[in-house]
């Protein structure tokens, strides 16, 4: 199906040049680097930009590297670079792990990790992991370089802290601990390509606090932190693990929709919490699942 | 069995090559060139509004607008069996979605920023969005005209009513007959609404040429019933009409009889000289097509303690929405065959079609069968549970074999029913307990049955032509459609039984009506079956000429004359050996005188089932032949349920299916395949969810869930059955859409079986399945 549009198409081959263009009022813009969101949402008439500015042919931005004990993800990087990456298997297997749950093999050809935050619908699957992994959103504009925690990157649904001429460049996620463990749990109502009805992301570093995120439960991706705090108080045990599932409700805020009832998500969560924990400290124990082996 | 050279063994699609390198041209690869306008519709916000004027002025500005048209250039009704249907909307719409105008303009996007403008005043009325609320005492009226709609004989309306037809079937006693019962189990089960969501939405281009001839090119299963019905609607000639279909990436009935087309064939009426296309977006595709019609069956079965079932009552009430053109007789064809493959003494079918302000329902997969048999199959196997009677078991007590009556009187065909309970539940090991592989995990088996017959008028026909070539290839016409079911493959090697040509060496187009022979519809799972005796009658003809021109040019017998290997031979003159290619065109050399015999080999044949009637009692159903055979089979099923969270691994299923004569296996196989996905997804995981005002919520594949690659069971068992269709092409009968019928309840009596809870709404998805568990837990 062709889409034809009164709309101004860049194709920018700089930094340099795409913040000059972004730099020029003309009025609705929208960045485009997999277009898995923003093409589907032109066909659709939800989005009606005055023009697009194409990130592919930006030198540098697809750089995936460990530089400085972290994980730098360009903002090109798409999920299938994830997949492949040896250094993600071999220091960060579970970014894999969420990877591979995105949409179909198609579209995580295409989508970016980076475009997954960019977009932020409640349901983003980077999302609750990149808050869990305490990741770091790097901003440039014409007046200069800006770094957000992702912490505060989500504001509401499709709305995050970017600011008018500014790109995402890249994140960059601090890599855990050798000993560390972690997953990633998501319940759909497909094991094929579908939005994930809820989310959860468990990181455990040795000594550190638990870091704990859910989606699709609430407007924006969220913290657990007091399901955190209880377990950075009372360890892993069964028991505590018990308590901290019965935290759920108060950390998260799901709503009943087309994909599923408020109940059905909140008892999911709560199962996903419990499995996700107990994979993530069977991982940092040497005897966890597999990582990609789907929890729920 | 009969051993054939080409039928019965796995050929490959002739097809096949074409489709997977993406040649294969569809409705929406041809190329019209600069001349085509674009349409788009107006549709109704409204579930049931009466319409108080349409202004089109301001959408006639928009730059690239040709044209604004509305129902006031289109008076006529239509339908295939009930003319309950305009082109545009009259003076009220009846669902949200439904067309009340259309913009012609020279692109796309001015069409549809034109349809935008386009201000249409309406009176909303009170709507009715399922059977209860269109049944009550006092419900508004949405066809206050159906006592003087056209109709076919057999339908029964109830003018006054929202009952567009009640088909009543009465058999025996069955007070009597439950009173006789040691055990009665009666309950009710919902099936929603499901959507055909084929890959290919509906497409269709038309031009009125300057000389009044109108093609239309479409994406259909009924090329030739769309020009009987725009021939209609539209006032023109059959001759004056030529109807063109190239591929279809996707039926499942959606695109049997006629729906969007209608608006294409008519706005081309409006701007002679310009082809015009009309082209649906996937939320149209999903709400102004046909729907498979919800259903809410009430069921009472009564049986002895011994196993026999002793009687039947079955009250099947369909949300059949809008307009019930088509999906009327989805409601007949349950109304009459709403037993099961069961044989069963006292029997009481109602099945009712309600006018509902939802979009219009119509034939799917299955055509009703699909639908009653989730509650059918699932009651057996409660009753089988209540008598303490393995399921098994107690279907092979109660099984419909040949020669037995039938509820409505006529007699049962030649059927494999035993062998394919037997072998289903063989091949899932039934009665043999599987271990479960995790704590949360529980393992669960089922087994159920099923029958379908075609659902057809009882004149439906079938036709083809055939033609040899110079090089002895052949070239046949028929008008069924290839809808991915191997149909044309079928055909060729039909004929290549009969001529001793290799199906690799006769082409069989999809159809244009200018120039291949007539075919009613590819529905039914009835073209293998109607058209195969059609293209088996040509080629026997195509055999006669050319025996009769060796007969006559070298005097041989014709009775010792016979075709192998694509030459003549005779079985008393072993030193003949005529190639066909040598004469089928030019003829057989006299050695006498050199003049010649014979000509270019041409043929047709035609098939019309003479033994089918509608005539039985509107009050009893008795009477007549209405269908002319029924498939009948059973599948079997292991799954799991992980009890934390609902969620459904399908581990095995097998399913055993009649064929008659399977005349390409490796077809049947994959139909096996496709049935079960398709059958797995309806039960799973698929649904059509609408507002309190009548507005799908879910017009997308991103909220409408197919199932995808990644939940397709470990293993498909695919057995097939061989009982011969004495009236059949070399005994075939059909099987295409009778393999997702089981489907439903035979997860839904593994899900019993698993976890002890019973569901009687579909879809079992994991949230149902979790909330009745924990509502179990108390």
């Amino acid at each position: 199906m062709t889409i034809s549009l009164d709309l101004a198409y860049h194709a920018p081959a700089s930094l340099d040049e795409t913040l000059e263009i972004l730099s020029e009022q003309a009025g609705r813009t929208v960045l485009l680097a997999g277009g898995t969101d923003v093409v589907p949402s032109l066909r659709d008439d939800l989005i009606s930009p005055n023009r697009i500015v194409d990130l592919k042919r930006v030198e540098g931005l697809g750089d995936l590297a460990v530089i400085d004990g972290a994980l730098h993800v360009g903002c090109l990087v798409t999920f299938s670079d994830l997949i492949g990456s040896p250094a993600v298997h071999a220091r960060l297997p579970v970014l894999a792990e969420m990877a591979g749950m995105v949409a179909s093999v198609g579209i995580r050809n295409r989508a970016t990790l980076v475009g997954n935050i960019c977009s932020a619908v409640p349901s983003c699957d980077a999302g609750p992991l990149l808050l869990a992994l305490g990741a770091r959103v790097h901003l440039v504009s014409r007046e200069g370089v800006r770094t957000v925690d992702v912490d505060d990157w989500f504001e509401g649904p499709r709305r995050t802290a970017i600011r008018s001429g500014e790109v995402v460049t890249h994140v960059t996620i601090p890599l855990p601990a050798s000993g560390h463990g972690a997953a990633y749990a998501r319940l759909s109502r497909t094991r094929g390509e579908d939005l994930a009805q809820a989310c959860v992301a468990v990181v455990l570093e040795p000594g550190d606090r638990p870091r704990i995120a859910f989606g699709a439960v609430a407007p924006t991706p969220v913290r657990a932190r007091r399901i955190e705090a209880l377990l950075h108080a009372q360890g892993l045990d069964a028991g505590a693990i018990d308590a901290a599932v019965g935290l759920v409700a108060e950390e998260v805020a799901p709503i009943t929709d087309v994909r599923a009832t408020r109940r059905y998500r909140l008892a999911m969560c709560e199962v996903m919490l419990r499995r996700a924990v107990t994979a993530a400290a069977g991982r940092a124990a040497g005897d966890g699942p597999v990582h990609g082996t789907p929890l729920m | 069995m009969v051993d054939h050279t080409f039928v019965g063994h796995s050929t490959p699609r002739i097809d096949g090559v074409e489709k997977i390198t993406g040649a294969a041209p569809f409705t929406d690869d041809l190329d019209f060139g600069p001349d085509l306008l674009h349409a788009e519709v107006v549709a109704s916000p409204h579930a049931h509004a009466r319409i108080l004027g349409i202004d089109t002025y301001l959408a006639e500005q928009v730059p690239g607008v040709v044209k604004v048209v509305t129902g006031k250039s289109f008076q006529s009704t239509f339908g295939l069996y009930l003319e309950d249907r305009h082109i545009f909307a009259q003076d009220r719409v009846r669902f949200v979605g439904e067309q009340v105008a259309a913009v012609i303009a020279r692109t796309r996007t001015a069409a549809k920023r034109a349809a935008r403008m386009v201000i249409v005043s309406y009176e909303v009325l009170p709507a009715v969005f399922d059977t209860d609320a269109a049944l009550a005492d006092g419900a508004v009226e949405l066809h206050p005209d159906l006592a003087d709609y056209g109709r076919v004989p057999w339908f029964h309306p109830r003018p006054g009513t929202n009952i567009a037809h009640w088909r009543k079937l009465r058999k025996g006693d069955v007070a009597a007959g439950l009173r006789d019962a040691d055990l009665v189990l009666e309950d009710t089960y919902t099936v929603p609404r499901y959507a055909h969501a084929a890959i290919e939405p509906h497409a269709v281009v038309a031009e009125l040429s300057v000389a009044g001839r109108l093609t239309v090119w479409s994406a259909s299963q009924s090329p030739y019933t769309q020009r009987n019905l725009f021939a209609e609607a539209l006032g023109l000639s059959h001759r004056d009409i030529r109807v063109v279909t190239p591929y279809v990436g996707g039926g499942f009935g959606g695109k049997a009889g006629v729906t969007m087309e209608i608006i294409g064939a008519a706005l081309a009426m409006t701007v002679r000289g310009h082809p015009v296309k009309l082209h649906w977006s996937r939320e149209q595709e999903f709400v102004n097509t046909y729907q498979r019609q919800g259903l809410r069956a009430h069921l009472t079965i009564g049986a002895r303690r011994d196993g026999t079932i002793t009687a039947l009552q079955h009250t099947l009430h369909w949300d059949a929405g809008a307009y019930v053109e088509y999906g009327a007789n989805v409601v007949n064809a349950a109304g009459i065959s709403a037993t099961g493959p069961y044989r069963i003494e006292h029997v009481q079918l109602d099945s009712l079609c309600v006018y509902t302000n939802l979009p219009p329902g119509g034939p799917y997969r299955g055509f009703g069968y699909s639908e009653f048999t989730f509650g059918l199959e699932s009651h057996i196997d409660r009753l089988a549970h209540g008598l303490g009677i393995d399921p098994v078991e107690f279907r092979r007590r109660n099984a419909v074999v040949g020669g037995d009556e039938l509820p409505y009187g006529a007699q049962m065909n030649p059927s494999g029913l035993l062998e394919a309970i037997d072998r289903a539940a063989d091949a899932i090991d039934w009665g043999i307990e599987q271990p479960a592989p995790s704590p949360t995990v529980r393992v669960g088996k089922g087994i159920a049955a099923f029958w379908k017959a075609p659902a057809m008028p009882p004149n439906a026909g079938s036709a083809a032509f055939l033609k040899f070539n110079e090089d002895g290839s052949v070239n046949i016409t028929v008008s069924g459609m290839e809808i991915g079911q191997g149909y044309l493959t079928a055909m060729a090697q039909i004929a290549a039984e009969v001529l001793s040509v290799p199906p690799d060496r006769i082409r069989v187009e999809t159809p244009d009506t200018d120039r291949n022979a007539y075919e009613w519809q590819t529905v039914a799972s009835h073209v293998t079956w109607g058209c195969g005796n059609a293209v088996l009658a040509a080629a026997n003809q195509a055999r006669d000429r050319i025996l009769d021109t060796v007969h006559r040019a070298l005097g041989h017998d014709v009775a010792s004359l016979y075709l192998v290997d694509e030459q003549v031979r005779s079985t008393t003159d072993p030193d003949l050996a005529l190639p066909l290619r040598e004469f089928v065109v030019t003829g057989l050399e006299q050695p006498s005188d050199g003049t010649f015999k014979g000509g270019p080999v041409v043929a047709s044949g035609s098939f019309m089932p003479e033994f089918t009637s509608t005539r039985s009692d509107p009050e009893t159903g008795q009477g007549g032949k209405p269908n002319v055979h029924y498939t009948v089979g059973a599948a079997g099923l292991v799954l799991e349920v992980d009890v934390e969270t609902g969620r459904i691994a399908v581990r095995t299923v097998a399913l055993a299916v009649d064929a008659g004569t399977a005349i390409n296996p490796v077809a049947i196989e994959g139909q096996i395949a496709g049935g079960v996905l398709q059958g797995l997804g309806t039960v799973l995981y698929e649904e059509l969810r609408f507002d309190d005002g009548g507005r799908l919520l879910n017009p997308t594949l991103t909220d409408y869930k197919l199932p995808t690659a990644s939940d397709i069971p470990d293993r498909v068992i695919p057995i097939i059955v061989e009982v011969d269709q004495p009236d059949g092409p070399f005994g075939a009968r059909g099987v295409g859409e009778h393999t997702m019928i089981p489907i439903a309840p035979l997860v839904a009596n593994a899900v019993e079986d698993a976890v002890g809870v019973r569901i009687t709404s579909m879809p079992i998805t994991a949230e149902r399945l979790y909330l009745a568990l924990t509502a179990e837990d108390g």
